[in-house]
């Protein structure tokens, strides 16, 4: 038997848990040799219409929940249960007259709302749906497609999406507009940094960027489970993403009217509608496929009749309840939250979100190290289950750190609330800045003394004269108080 | 299970010790903005300094350590790449040889004057030449106020040291990628620094832009070059270059010819050779006169070590593809930097046309194709680097009414009242314009006598063409020392402010080393001699 | 399918034929009933100004987010492939990585301290 032969046999031999901790290459695992190109148009239409049947139920949803949310109950005229509500929206808006400003940039400002509806589809051309079903006669994955940069070409996709907002809040001459769009594209380049780190820890247990490749990796284990603080980061930036309360700032009403789309009227205006939510589901679907298994069955329902029900078309239930379930977290979250100010907003994104994300990245680095016996094969075994002496240290020094810096912060926060709690005094003269005052709560008024005898003259002086004598009298207050 | 097998990783051997000196600086240079983010504003001023100051310092106790023992650098004076152990090919990102440690501890040493000379403060809480708040429009209240509240750029020390962590890499690097990442590495910075002067700010910013976009022009050819020279050898390192040259690939000569010239073009942009030297004289105008001086010694010496790489080690078997373009260049170089120098009435300007003329100069020393050249080429860039940053450094002292007086007129009779300042600027012009006892004169006499010894018909022609166009130089020198000299001080005379022992220390030293490399050149040249072999 | 981008485009297209298909039928469909007041840039009734807030210009401010986010987006460039072929790599690629974001923390740090992360 030659040398080469003999390796063969090994590599056959090789036990499927070996490939399953070290996946063999970063290529997708799906298999579309047996697709040919129609077929894969076929998808790509069944994907395009599964997306706009899901838009015009989800803002129907939304609305019957945040009606339900808020003890009102929401559309219910328009077909049963008021489900083609959106449908009527929809046929209204096209009906309604395209305005154009004067002001306004035309050919740039028709651009901005297709790019921001024709990047919203691209994305799921390679979100994996469900496992390998059969279509007229070809086995196939029911996905549209996959590569090895798969998830690299989601994030590719989004930042070009963001050029439909900058565009049209630039192209539509307008101050609010320019406004809104530049705040969204601050906000959503600001999360999306977020967002790629925390997806790093999900590359360095695939290894691979490839969508099918991900959810077959997490066949055993969910990547929620080992990567919990991705999702959390995850999750919260796929709101800031989305443009989505409480990070909606770009459309905030009471400050910039409509956004960048308040010139925007008709079927323009319904382009970064449909956008922003096929947006949601995008998101959605990746967060699905990266951490939650993508299509596969929860554990329990996939070890029914040794998987009968996790693979094939049962994969597209799966995939479409885990998807609502997002969806309903967006409607819950607009039904609860208030919308936070820009500078609470960002501040979170830079100061928080992206140092602390880039120290998980490390830690998840550090600890897959260790799985993977760079830092030391020693082990031992502790009731019956033998443990890596690398893998417990490095878990147990994150551990230590994030608890010492959760403590510390805490410290902190409270040093901080001591020093802003602010004591009223028990008794305020209401004239003392030379304007009235009223009282705090639990405050007494200081009796106006000697008022009736002339000595208050200085609050019945003029205007000008009071002013002064608040500014120089100011820090003393000021010393008195703190 | 029959997937493919990935290409196998194989790890880079990294000489820690071979590149101690740019860790040393690249550290001493993150330390440095994080001084920025923490220090109290009042103490970064000393800090800074100190920290620059010892770190090259370090750096060039490494450089000297490295050198003394080349056999500590393994793989031949490569590092930084490996050796396929299949097909037995190497590809190593850095040369640590002879050449490289020289201009590396020159570059070293000459960044220590450089620094000492920026740190000037003259009382004030910052660097005297440069804005408190170079964010602000000038003239603007916001700069007023910031001024007010002591603010201060103590950032161009980091900056500083972050341009020469590239320009120690620049004539390393041992492939074009890594020439590139230098380039901009030690570029980026410059074009900051050159914004910041504190007095004519919009000139300053002005050059700052100019320096950036043709910068940036510049980078791109460079860019387009060696994409066109990886489409022709297939890879971006000198020695697969080389080797690719003389064996051949003739289907892709088409390539090779304008690659190579792409990338000369965006090295003798950055020395400041004709007709790629229009930035030149503005940036070294507008920009606050420590970094002109540290920009004149440094920059060039770097971009002279890559070119010297390039020519010996990458493009050295296409020689006769290229040669007779840089031949044009270092002759245009010459004649047009030595003969509008004649009309400058500005003395930075002067400065600057006079630098593009020593970059001829050394041009002709890099034709020679000759280890004697090479030699003779370092030792050029030492001697015109020290005599440059003390040139600047009087420049900057020379002040009327709080800013820098830079016009000539205002020069004049200027020996009469200081004569020590002025008999030291005179002696540095004498330097520029090679007249013997001074470093000058060993320099030139070195490239042209390289270049008439092995340079064939074409050296001695352009050598030819240096002399004379040193005659021309030395027509303006002695102008500037007949007006220092010679003729009354005007009414409102200019005065020498007295400097800091910094900058009196650096001026002092770059005449010093200008008289002693004229008097007794042996040792520095022996050592240039001894440095000029590269390995490959 | 050989070329697995080609679906991509599919979608690409897709997409793009409905958005343009619907802003063109509203463009036919919808009325056109001119008037000038309806043309100017809506700000909420009062008279408009004649141009968006500077001129359309961009305050300096959001080129320094943007610049900031390159920095955090290239590091992320080398972070993808580095998590990606991490296996392959071993101990040296973890800490030269660690190396890496330490540097880009430097950075973070001068940012931060200096005000380049303050909105208000």
């Amino acid at each position: 038997m030659s040398l080469s032969t003999a390796a063969y046999d090994i590599a056959l031999s090789l036990p499927a848990g070996v490939t399953g901790l070290a996946p063999a290459n970063d290529n997708p695992v799906a298999d579309f040799s047996d697709t040919p190109w129609w077929v894969a148009l076929i998808k790509a239409v069944g994907v395009f219409v599964y997306l706009l049947l899901s838009t015009l139920l989800v803002i129907w949803f939304e609305r019957r929940v945040i009606g339900r949310m808020q003890q009102r109950p929401g559309p219910n005229r328009n077909g049963p249960f008021g489900l083609l509500q959106t449908l009527a929206d929809g046929m209204k808006s096209m009906l309604k007259e395209d305005i154009t400003p004067a002001n306004a940039d035309r050919i740039v400002y028709t651009t901005a709302p297709l790019i921001a509806a024709t990047m919203a589809f691209v994305s799921f051309a390679i979100i994996p749906l469900g496992g390998t079903v059969s279509i007229f006669g070809h086995e196939t994955p029911l996905q549209i497609t996959d590569v090895p940069v798969a998830v690299l070409l989601v994030l590719a996709v989004a930042s070009v999406g963001v050029y439909g907002i900058v565009l049209a809040g630039w192209s539509s001459g307008s101050t609010y507009p320019l406004l809104g769009g530049l705040r969204s594209t601050a906000q959503v380049i600001s999360y999306e940094i977020a967002m790629g780190l925390s997806l790093v820890a999900i590359f360095l247990y695939s290894g691979s960027m490839s969508t099918s490749q991900i959810v077959a990796a997490q066949s055993s284990l969910w990547y929620i489970l080992p990567a919990f603080f991705s999702f959390a980061v995850y999750v919260i930036t796929m709101v800031g993403e989305t443009n989505r309360l409480p990070f909606d700032l770009a459309e905030g009403e009471g400050e910039l009217t409509g956004g960048f789309h308040t010139e925007y009227s008709a079927m323009r205006f319904a382009m970064f509608y449909l956008g922003e939510y096929v947006n949601m589901f995008t998101v959605s679907a990746l967060a699905t496929t990266m951490f939650l298994g993508g299509w596969q069955a929860p554990p329990f329902i996939a070890a029914i009749g040794d998987g009968a029900l996790n693979g094939g078309w049962w994969g597209l239930l799966w995939f479409t309840i885990k998807l609502w379930m997002f969806m309903f977290f967006f409607v819950w979250l607009r039904g609860s939250l208030p919308r936070v100010r820009y500078d609470q907003f960002m501040r979170f994104g830079w100061r928080f979100l992206i140092p602390i994300t880039l120290a998980w990245v490390v830690a998840v680095a550090f600890i897959r190290g260790a799985q993977l016996g760079f830092l030391g094969q020693g082990t031992f075994t502790i009731g019956g289950r033998e443990l890596s002496v690398a893998t417990v240290v490095i878990v147990s020094i994150v551990a230590v750190i994030a608890l010492a810096a959760a403590w510390i912060w805490d410290d902190k926060r409270a040093e901080r609330e001591a020093a802003a709690e602010f004591n009223p005094p028990e008794e305020i003269d209401p004239f003392e800045g030379g304007f009235p005052v009223p009282p705090l709560p639990g405050q007494r008024l200081r009796e106006p003394s000697g008022l009736a005898v002339g000595s208050g003259a200085a609050s019945r002086e003029p205007v000008t004269s009071s002013v002064t004598s608040t500014l120089t009298s100011s820090p003393v207050k000021e010393e008195t108080h703190g | 299970m029959t997937a493919v097998a990935p290409a196998a990783f194989q790890q880079s051997n990294v000489d820690y010790v071979a590149i101690l000196p740019m860790l040393i600086v690249a550290s001493a240079a993150l330390v440095g903005v994080l001084v920025e983010a923490f220090a109290p504003r009042r103490r970064r001023h000393v800090i800074q300094v100190s920290l620059a100051v010892v770190g090259l310092l370090a750096a060039f106790a490494a450089v000297v350590w490295v050198a003394v023992d080349p056999n500590k650098v393994g793989h031949k004076g490569l590092t930084m790449g490996f050796t396929d152990g299949t097909t037995n090919h190497s590809v190593f990102a850095l040369a640590i040889d002879g050449p490289a440690l020289f201009m590396q501890g020159s570059i070293v040493l000459m960044g220590v004057l450089g620094i000492l000379t920026m740190a000037e403060r003259f009382g004030g809480v910052g660097p005297d030449a440069f804005t408190p708040s170079g964010a602000s429009t000038p003239g603007s209240a916001s700069e007023s106020a910031a001024a007010r509240a002591g603010a201060l750029t103590s950032e161009v020390f980091p900056l500083t040291m972050f341009a020469i962590f590239g320009m120690m890499i620049f004539p390393t690097t041992n492939d074009l990628i890594g020439m590139f990442v230098a380039l901009e590495v030690l570029s980026l910075p410059l074009y900051i620094l050159s914004g910041l002067a504190r007095r004519r700010r919009l000139l300053s910013q002005e050059a700052s832009l100019k320096y950036f976009l043709l910068g940036a022009f510049s980078s791109a050819f460079f860019l387009f070059g060696t994409a066109l020279l990886y489409g022709y050898a297939g890879s971006v390192y000198f020695g697969d270059l080389s080797k690719a040259v003389a064996t051949g690939p003739l289907a892709m000569n088409g390539l090779l010819l304008p690659g190579a010239f792409l990338v000369f073009v965006g090295l003798l942009f950055k020395v400041g050779a004709v007709p790629f030297h229009a930035w030149t004289p503005d940036v070294y105008q507008g920009a606050p006169t420590p970094v002109t001086g540290f920009m004149a010694a440094c920059t060039k010496a770097a971009a002279f070590g890559a070119i010297l790489r390039l020519a010996y080690v990458g493009l050295d078997t296409a020689r006769w593809e290229w040669t007779n373009a840089v031949v044009i260049v270092a002759i245009l170089t010459m004649v047009v930097g030595s003969v509008l120098s004649v009309t400058q009435t500005d003395m930075k300007r002067l400065l600057a046309y006079s630098s593009i003329a020593h970059a001829g100069f050394i041009l002709v020393g890099v034709l020679a194709f000759d280890r004697k050249g090479v030699g003779a080429v370092l030792f050029y860039l030492v001697a015109y680097g020290f005599s440059t940053i003390a040139a600047f450094g009087i420049v900057s002292l020379v002040r009327q009414n709080g800013g820098e007086a830079t016009h000539l007129s205002q020069w004049a009779g200027l020996g009469k009242r200081y004569p020590l300042t002025a008999g030291a600027f005179a002696f540095l012009m004498l330097a520029f314009a090679g007249i013997p006892l001074t470093s000058g004169f060993v320099s030139k006499f070195g490239v042209f006598s390289a270049a008439i010894g092995t340079g064939g018909a074409t050296g001695t022609t352009l050598a030819v063409i240096g002399v004379v166009c040193s005659a021309i130089t030395v027509f303006v020198y002695a102008r500037v020392i007949v007006l220092m000299f010679f003729s009354d001080a005007p009414d409102d005379a200019v005065e020498v402010v007295t400097p800091s022992m910094a900058t009196t220390f650096s001026i002092a030293i770059g005449t010093l080393i200008t008289l002693a490399l004229g008097v007794l050149p042996s040792s520095l040249l022996d050592l240039a001699d001894r440095a000029s072999q590269f390995v490959r | 399918m050989s070329e697995p981008y080609v679906p991509i485009l599919f979608m690409l297209g897709l997409g793009f034929a409905f958005a343009a298909l619907s802003v063109f039928t509203s463009l036919v469909v919808g009325p056109k009933r001119y008037n000038r007041a309806k043309l100017e840039a809506y700000e909420c009734g009062i008279q408009p100004s004649p141009q968006a807030a500077g001129g359309g210009r961009i305050p300096i401010k959001y080129y320094l987010t943007a610049m900031l986010f390159i920095v955090f987006d290239i590091e992320s460039v080398f972070l993808y492939p580095f998590a990606v072929a991490f296996n392959k790599l071993g101990l040296f690629a973890l800490v030269e990585m660690v190396l890496f974001i330490l540097t880009v923390f430097v950075a973070y740090a001068y940012v931060w301290r200096r005000g380049g992360l303050d909105w208000d």
